[in-house]
């Protein structure tokens, strides 16, 4: 029996092996390796050690600072709660018991698993000086002949509001699995007590959906600290216009790709994921363990 | 229904259904403004819903536009109808190219997260082994690594680490600052391997223990026994991996420089900088990325849901 628990043993470390090595390599090394390549003025090549010389350079960068992390505070603090109140209002419409309702949680899901580059370009599209939107504007009586995302003031606004459109899908999906778990005899009671249909959303699902508000808002939350995809799409890599969409990752991606700064860009990296580990500490300090169900 | 059950107690023979249209209809007008309140509710839904798929229709009506018809002025339909845009987008704008690029490493990875996460699922359901639920939750831990501190780190390992150990393979001047680096970083991903463990571990000992008797190896048990059993979770696994990678946009960005090995998002993030207003093209490029996922989405919409459901609950 002994010698069959240890071969159990040996084709169990065989079978996880591969994938092991994988997850030590290209996530745990980089965070020891980030750290190291911070520390160095790299740039093509490895340069002189210049200790916390990189992020006393980022402490002063204006551009960071005044831009990239302003604009992705300003995103986040709008885009988070939009998502969750699509999100919430699709939900509730797509559990009741109504015809189509495949149909419908499909065509709300869509959005969110189409390709960020084709919804980006559909929106440029859309949103163009000539484009479809102000021409619904224009019969509208509201005369607006700039491009949407390529005026300074309107650029960002308008990914805030693509976005939230783009993930209300996966959002709803999240705040359905919630809702499902809510007890039906709960929703029986108060029918027999006579509560009308807003009352008991007020009432008795929205409190009782508190663990799904927690998790949407924290998966929320750490997806839109990460916008990438729709400001490199759509003001480029320098997240124009006149730095108007530069969001935090796409300053990274630019010190790193665009300008090879290596070092400089690590120390970025780095203390992005210090701020992100540590609002996800705190939320689970205040709020416990995540759960949807 | 519900006529004359104001007021008048039910009949006992009918009593069940009878019973519950009186409580319903109780009150005079309430069937009527009930109705009225459904009717609202669909149009409603049916209003979003068109809201929701209008930018897919709006494009896939001007890929099939001349450039003169998208600035003649709005209509509904093409004025004159025409492939020239997906021609162009094909041949003048390398799309082709791009599509096949984007299937090789959608696939790759797609085939290698449903190898190595089914094995990796099995031995982390199944087989027990000092040390096994710590390496499970490091690997879950890899969910709160984001991809920016990876980064720098990864690039500069597939420059100079990667290309360093190959080398000492037999394998020389080998570069992953390209396509192979783009499928080498996500030959499995923490996800995958957790679906396929929850799903392993729904499956009943009583199939193995069968299996064990005929004294078939832990292999012969996982290809024999699980893996026809797993299905839904393949299913899963499968299409959320094809879904993600097809549409990424981050890594390649990162990766990608040579424009033959472009996919399809670089390709139209790169046509929206340089041409922006040549709109037929570019929609029949964006139409191009988003068919296929349409087409796997309306097939397979349940394990699309099942698999984001149970993704998401990991916590």
């Amino acid at each position: 029996m002994g010698s069959e628990r240890t071969r159990e043993g040996l084709v169990g470390y065989g079978f996880v092996a591969l994938p092991m090595a994988f997850f030590l390599l290209f996530f745990i090394v980089p965070i020891g390796y980030a750290f190291y390549i911070s520390r160095y003025n790299w740039q093509i090549f490895k340069g002189p050690f210049v200790g916390w010389g990189n992020y006393r350079t980022l402490y002063h960068d204006s551009v960071f600072w005044t831009h990239a992390v302003r604009n992705t505070l300003v995103y986040t603090a709008f885009v988070v709660p939009l998502q969750m109140a699509l999100g919430l209002t699709l939900a509730v419409v797509v559990n009741q018991s109504i015809r189509f309702r495949t149909f419908f949680r499909a065509a709300f899901y869509f959005p969110s698993l189409a390709a960020s580059a084709a919804i980006a370009a559909i929106a440029t599209y859309i949103l163009a000086s000539d484009g479809l939107f102000n021409t619904v504007l224009h019969h509208l009586g509201y005369h607006h002949s700039n491009a949407w995302f390529a005026q300074q003031s309107t650029a960002l606004p308008s990914i805030i509001g693509l976005n939230a459109w783009t993930t209300s899908g996966t959002m709803m999906l999240f705040y359905l699995a919630a809702l499902q778990a809510i007890p039906v005899d709960v929703y029986e009671a108060a029918a027999i007590d006579g509560a009308g249909a807003w009352r008991t959303f007020r009432k008795i699902t929205f409190p009782l959906l508190k663990p799904g508000h927690f998790f949407v808002a924290v998966v929320s939350v750490i997806g839109a600290v990460q916008m990438f995809d729709q400001s490199f799409l759509i003001g480029g890599a320098s997240g124009g216009p006149n730095y108007s969409t530069l969001t935090t990752v796409l300053y990274l991606y630019n010190q790193a790709i665009g300008n090879i700064k290596f070092g400089y860009a690590a120390a970025v990296g780095v203390v992005l994921f210090a701020f992100i580990f540590t609002v996800t500490l705190i939320q689970r300090l205040l709020f416990g363990k995540a759960e949807v169900a | 229904m519900g006529v004359g059950a104001e007021g008048i107690p039910p009949v006992p023979a009918l009593e069940t259904e009878a019973a519950v249209d009186a409580v319903r209809t109780g009150i005079p007008g309430r069937e009527r403004s009930e109705r009225f309140r459904t009717m609202l509710a669909y149009a409603v839904m049916f209003l979003v819903a068109a809201l929701f798929a209008i930018p897919f229709l709006w494009s896939v009506s001007t890929s099939f536009r001349t450039l003169a018809d998208t600035v003649a002025g709005f209509s509904l339909l093409p004025r004159h109808w025409t492939t020239s845009g997906y021609h162009e987008a094909f041949h003048t704008f390398n799309f082709g190219r791009y599509t096949l690029n984007s299937a090789i490493i959608a696939g790759a990875i797609t085939l290698s997260n449903l190898v190595l996460a089914s094995i990796g699922g099995y031995a982390f359901a199944r087989l027990k082994f000092p040390g096994r639920e710590v390496l499970f939750m490091l690997v879950l831990g890899t969910l709160m690594i984001p991809d920016q501190l990876r980064l720098v780190p990864i690039y500069l390992m597939l420059v100079n680490w990667i290309p360093a150990w190959v080398g000492h393979l037999g394998w020389h001047n080998a570069s992953f600052v390209n396509r192979n680096g783009v499928i080498l970083i996500q030959l499995v991903s923490a996800t995958s391997l957790f679906l396929m463990r929850q799903y392993f571990l729904t499956i009943p000992r009583d199939l193995e223990e069968a299996a064990k008797l005929d004294a078939a190896g832990y292999f012969k048990t996982y290809r024999k026994v699980m893996l026809p059993l797993a299905g839904p979770a393949l299913a899963a696994v499968g299409i959320l991996t094809f879904q993600g990678t097809w549409n990424a946009l981050f890594w390649p960005a990162v990766l990608l420089q040579d424009k033959t090995q472009f996919t399809i998002p670089i390709g139209i993030a790169n046509f929206v900088g340089a041409y922006q207003t040549n709109w037929p093209p570019l929609m029949a490029a964006s139409v191009l990325a988003i068919v296929p996922i349409l087409v796997i989405f309306v097939l397979f919409q349940r394990h699309f849901v099942a698999g984001v459901a149970s993704a998401g609950v990991k916590g």
